[in-house]
């Protein structure tokens, strides 16, 4: 043995206690909500891909959308944004009542953000059905529908994630890690909401300038 | 009461033995996996998954060096009959694909989970179970390709599945789409272990050990995690792409309708140059670790290593299109890529000199591993410097796709990454075992792979040079290519003869070798090193308190701990970002079987995938419910529940 | 040096030359950086050290001298790679500069062989032939190039560096021998299963020569003069050859394959794999999948009288 391994006794000078420290903490304290953090990193990046290779086929294209293609409609996707921005101050005030631990707020928080994402895809089918065009009709089809349909994915994970959460929390048992769960569920939605907008931008909006 | 950082009874006086063995029983209890098959299959500890995922990296790159031996055999002479050109389409193909997104990439992932939370004084990783979830994947996707492979579907268009050989008019079968999926496998599981080691590097680290006194290798994990989660969902989007042109008619690379081929190198390169840093980094990370043990000083210059790496991790974003220079690229855009790869080997060099002051500085000691690193220095630089050649432009026109590129990147990586992994491997496998390996096998495993590495890839230079393409599966006699070609297949002879002694050097190893405490080198500066060899499954008896650098260095006679940490129970303890200072206590899941059934339905989506769209359907179904069970897990005794009205 | 089919170190035009000499500079700068660092780390790690010192009980000594070594070392690689840049943005440019071509070739590439087109203001002077292009020694020539099907790319390291073919995207690359000569090169880009067997020459004819070679490539094909290679052309016409080829002057005028007007004048077979003998042509007609698996030329069956009237026919396509 060497010198090193001797005995080491706690009361050292530096030694900590840890044992008065909270167990349940929200934001940006938590490692999941850096978890959280990472995902939308590389799911934005998924995104954004998208987007590259949309703008990037362009280039190939003299009129875009293409002759006989006509420009995307904009009611199912301007129904779209409208419904998220309602949406966003409703997962702020579920975000206030989960760092309260309110048990009943936080159910009706979840439950209508169940609502939302089922709605939010609902009104991606009409989105997709909006563009006009298909994913094989040729290479604005297939980036408008990859950039479209990647946003789609958000929405679905989302929709099994809240009503998840929302059975969880009606069912039980409930522990109060859940309440920052369900924290870390809003900062997700104000990220997959924002995203889409700028998506919106890109796919509804672009060709049209 | 003593708080010692490893239960070892033997380390404490008498009087303490009991209540140390106490403590060690109870963490035990808590942390260990469950007995037999079922705990092995529920197992969510770092330690056993990462040694689990480095032996499946390694496993694969003894099949990658497998091909590698028939490619060099059927290259031995000019016009070899031995294996025919759609067998040695598959082989390089899957030569390629195994080496990068099999072994390289995962072997740095795999050893930076099992290394970052013993470095870092931190109990586990932050998610276990996403940890197990992500090596099934893996080994689902290397299983997947190689089953396919002996079906004979192993992919043939290259491991950069350069459209449209690889679209639907010419790559036909199901050959290429089997490795458009591969991809996305390995690409989950690469996402999944760069999140894990960011969360676990910016909120586990003992406390003490602010950003300023992580160890380089943690710095290099932490530059390698960022560079996979920015570079890999770019190939991952990429191949899905593929996949739909193959599938359901899609165009993005059709030129016919508006697709583009290039659109496929940009994203492909946009990857696949930041997955060469993504190897060489971590490698980084074990050479300065390694260097420092073995000269008995610290790294000369931690500041400047430390924004090296940084630095090199932003440039290796900047450089992908020098792998397209051939294509016709605008010159202005040329020259920008050429300056941005001239320019990385700045950070590079900035390195190699202060490594070299640090030998300088110390004690040299040579031991196996510091010989691999003495290696290193050698190989990488010569991969190094023909990497600042093809940088120019008119000198990549002539030597792009020839054997001088094939010489250069086998520089680079077994250079830069396999000479520091070897380091590695002999350096810890003491810890991973409690057992050291052989010094004088392991002089013969240098000496051999140092050899055979150079004779293989140095004429490859000289083949290059004077004309011969990649990926040919034969050439003519009247070539003259003919006696180089042999020297490099003698060298793979030797390069092979090197890795058996290795794995004879395990074996013997794991059967009775040297027993080697908690620390056998003596003057190692990481933490993984004040616990057993190997770690129990809870790595810390008490968690330490960090006051340096170099922790095990200037260790009074009695480190500070940590105590006060739930025993009863999993739990870790959160600190700040910047500071480490100790912030809340986080109850971690405990060992379950969901994340491999997760898996599971995940690798039967993509496998489905290969043959119908509808499987993205049937695999979401088939997921809900392994996913929901791994949330929703039962409260165990002690863990607080809420019901209606508390607040 | 002869010993090599193709080399970009024996460069054999002004493209060539200038790649090489920024290659001689970058190898010996090289060669230096090399010495000098791995001989920094020998003095380093062998140096005597004063017996009993351990660097962990002192701390580490003489930090100033390293700092200062090193600072000088990274601003010693500044410099270098600077020069570095200098000298390669001069040789990009010079080798991009603008020229008046004396010929311009289309080349476009197949699965796995080169279609070589020189266009002329006279439709019926146009010359198209396959993996052999003539150019006139000493004058800068312009070759574009496109491809038909993946990705190829057209390397003659003796003449230039390379440049890909990419369907739908058309490129150019400036070739120019200084010496007569024939100059081998080969496709370089991974394109399948034959990507091995996709050579082709570059054949430098001093200028006289090249306006004999371009005057009877433009003519269409000898008509048979005797029974047997008139036989030959019947067989040839009345095979599945005519599915894929073309000779001028014959009904036969398919794109799909080479171009055989002018077969006999060529130096090889199967894109540089095989010379051009009668023994090699009449194996390749036979069996092509046995020499070039994969290829797109299909197994023919002939009896031998056929056969050799056939052989006959192709060889008075000078």
């Amino acid at each position: 043995m060497s010198e090193r391994e001797s005995v080491r006794v706690a009361g050292e000078p530096g030694s900590i206690d840890v044992s008065g420290l909270p167990s349940t903490t929200f934001g940006h304290r938590t490692i999941t909500w850096w978890g959280t953090i990472g995902f939308m990193a590389a799911e934005g990046m998924t995104l954004i891909i998208c987007a590259v290779a949309y703008l990037y086929v362009q280039r190939n294209f003299q009129v875009w959308p293409p002759r006989e293609t006509p420009l995307p409609s904009l009611t199912a996707a301007t129904i779209q944004v409208l419904l998220m921005a309602v949406s966003v101050p409703v997962m702020m005030w579920t975000s206030r009542a989960a760092r309260r631990f309110d048990l009943g707020g936080v159910r009706v928080g979840m439950l209508t953000s169940t609502g939302f994402a089922l709605a939010f895809c609902v009104v991606r089918w009409f989105e997709l059905h909006a563009l006009h065009t298909r994913w094989d009709s040729n290479a604005y089809g297939s980036t408008a529908w990859a950039v479209v349909f990647a946003h789609a994915t958000l929405l679905i994970a989302q929709f099994f994630e809240s009503a998840a959460l929302s059975a969880l929390l009606l069912v039980g048992p409930v522990e109060p890690k859940h309440f920052s769960d369900v924290d870390d569920s809003c900062l997700y939605w104000y990220f997959m909401t924002g995203a889409w907008l700028v998506l919106y931008l890109l796919v509804f909006i672009s060709p049209r300038v | 009461m003593t708080a010692p950082i490893t239960a070892d009874p033997e380390a404490v006086p008498p009087e303490a033995r009991p209540a140390v063995r106490e403590l060690h029983d109870q963490l035990e209890r808590v942390w260990s996996d469950g007995p037999g098959l079922r705990g092995w299959l529920m197992s969510t500890d770092h330690k056993s998954l990462g040694k689990r995922y480095v032996i499946t990296a390694f496993v694969f790159f003894l099949l990658g060096g497998l091909e590698a031996a028939v490619i060099r055999a059927q290259l031995a002479r000019p016009e070899n009959g031995l294996i025919g050109p759609d067998l040695y389409n598959q082989l390089f193909t899957m030569h390629g694909t195994t080496m990068m997104f099999l072994f390289a990439v995962p072997v740095m992932t795999a050893m930076s989970l099992y290394l970052v939370p013993l470095m870092i004084g931190s109990r586990d990783l932050a998610f276990p179970r996403l940890n197990a979830y992500g090596y099934y994947v893996y080994l689902l996707g290397g299983l997947f390709l190689y089953t396919s492979f002996f079906l004979n579907v192993g992919p043939d268009a290259g491991w950069f599945a350069y459209t449209p050989l690889s679209g639907p008019a010419y790559g036909v079968g199901k050959r290429v789409d089997v490795w458009a999926q591969t991809i996305t496998f390995t690409e989950i599981a690469g996402i999944i272990a760069a999140i894990e080691l960011i969360v676990t590097i910016f909120k586990q680290r003992a406390p003490g050990m602010s950003l300023n006194r992580m160890p380089l290798f943690v710095w290099s994990a932490l530059v390698m995690a960022f560079m996979i989660l920015f570079a890999m969902p770019w190939v991952a989007v990429d191949s899905q792409f593929l996949a739909m042109d193959r599938l359901i008619g899609t165009h993005f690379f059709n030129q016919a309708e508006g697709g583009d081929a290039l659109l496929w190198q940009h994203l492909f390169w946009f990857f696949g140059h930041p997955e060469v840093y993504i190897i060489f980094i971590p490698a980084l990370g074990f050479v300065s670790t390694i260097i420092a043990t073995f000269t008995r000083r610290e790294i000369f210059g931690y500041p400047a290593m430390v924004l090296s790496l940084v630095a090199t991790g932003f440039l290796g974003f900047g450089l992908w299109v020098h792998h397209m220079f051939a294509t016709n690229i605008p010159q202005m855009g040329e020259s920008f890529f050429t300056a941005a790869s001239a320019m990385i080997a700045i950070p590079t060099g900035v390195q190699f000199f202060c490594w070299i002051a640090t030998i300088w500085g110390g004690r040299p000691r040579f031991a196996t591993p510091f010989l691999f690193i003495l290696g290193f220095f050698a190989v990488f630089i010569i991969g190094g410097l023909s990497g600042v050649m093809i940088a120019s432009v008119p000198f990549d026109l002539q030597v792009h796709d020839t054997f001088f590129i094939v010489a250069h990147l086998h520089y680079v990586l077994l250079g830069g990454g396999v000479f520091p992994l070897f380091a590695a491997f002999y350096y810890w496998f003491p810890k991973f075992t409690g057992r050291r390996l052989s010094e004088r096998l392991g002089r013969w495993n240098f000496t051999l792979f140092f050899i055979g590495v150079n004779l293989t890839f140095f004429p490859m230079h000289l083949l290059g040079l004077h004309g011969m393409p990649r990926r040919v599966y034969t050439y003519l006699a009247g070539t003259g290519w003919g006696s180089l070609n042999l020297l490099a297949t003698i060298g793979a002879v030797t390069i092979f003869v090197s890795v058996v002694i290795f794995l004879v050097n395990v074996a013997r190893t794991l059967a009775n070798g040297e027993l080697a405490g908690d620390d056998p080198w003596g003057s190692s500066s990481t933490l993984e090193w004040a616990t057993s060899s190997p770690p129990p499954s809870y790595n810390f008896a008490h968690l330490p308190v960090v006051e340096g650098r170099y922790p095990l260095w200037s260790r009074p006679q009695e480190p500070p701990v940590v105590t006060g940490l739930r025993t009863d129970q999993r739990e870790l303890l959160i600190t700040t970002v910047l500071d480490a200072r100790p912030d809340h206590r986080h109850r971690t899941p405990d060992p379950t079987i969901w994340p491999l059934l997760a898996a599971l339905t995940t690798g039967i989506t993509f496998v489905a995938l290969v043959f119908t769209p509808w499987a993205i359907v049937i695999g979401g179904a088939l997921a809900i419910g392994p996913l929901v069970a791994w949330g929703w897990g039962k409260p165990q005794p002690g863990d607080p529940v809420v019901t209606e009205g508390v607040e | 040096m002869r010993d090599w089919l193709q080399s970009a170190l024996r460069p054999a035009g002004p493209e060539a030359a200038s790649v090489h000499a920024l290659w001689e500079f970058m190898l010996w700068t090289s060669v230096v950086v090399f010495v000098l660092v791995l001989g920094a780390l020998a003095w380093g790690t062998l140096r005597r050290r004063p017996a009993g010192a351990d660097p962990l009980a002192e701390g580490g000594p003489g930090e100033r001298r390293m700092t200062g070594a090193v600072s000088t070392a990274v601003g010693a690689t500044v410099v270098v790679l600077f020069v570095f840049l200098v000298f390669d943005f001069s040789t990009g440019r010079a080798l991009t500069a603008r020229r008046e071509a004396a010929v311009r070739i289309e080349v476009t590439g197949h699965q796995w062989w080169w279609e070589v087109t020189y266009y002329d203001s006279i439709p019926n002077r146009r010359v198209t032939t396959a993996n052999e292009i003539h150019i006139p020694v000493g004058r800068p020539v312009l070759i574009r190039l496109n491809s038909q099907d993946v990705i190829h790319s057209f390397w003659a390291p003796d003449l230039n560096g390379k440049r890909d073919l990419i369907p739908g995207k058309e490129s150019s690359l400036w070739i120019q021998a200084d010496s007569p000569g024939v100059y081998h090169g080969q496709c370089a880009e991974f394109c399948g299963y034959q990507h091995a067997k996709m050579a082709f020459l570059v054949v430098a004819d001093r200028p006289a020569d090249f306006a004999r070679w371009y005057a009877s490539q433009a003519d269409t094909a000898r008509t048979p003069t005797d029974s047997l290679t008139a036989r030959g052309q019947e067989v040839f016409l009345s095979s599945p050859c005519v599915m894929c080829h073309a000779i001028q002057g014959t009904p036969a005028g398919a794109t799909m394959g080479p171009d055989l007007t002018h077969l006999a004048s060529r130096r090889y077979i199967a894109a540089g794999s095989l010379p051009n003998t009668r023994g090699n042509l009449a194996g390749w007609i036979l069996d092509a999948q046995g020499i070039k698996p994969g290829a797109h030329m299909p197994p023919n069956s002939l009896t031998p009288a056929d056969l050799q009237a056939l052989l006959a026919y192709l060889g008075t396509l000078k």
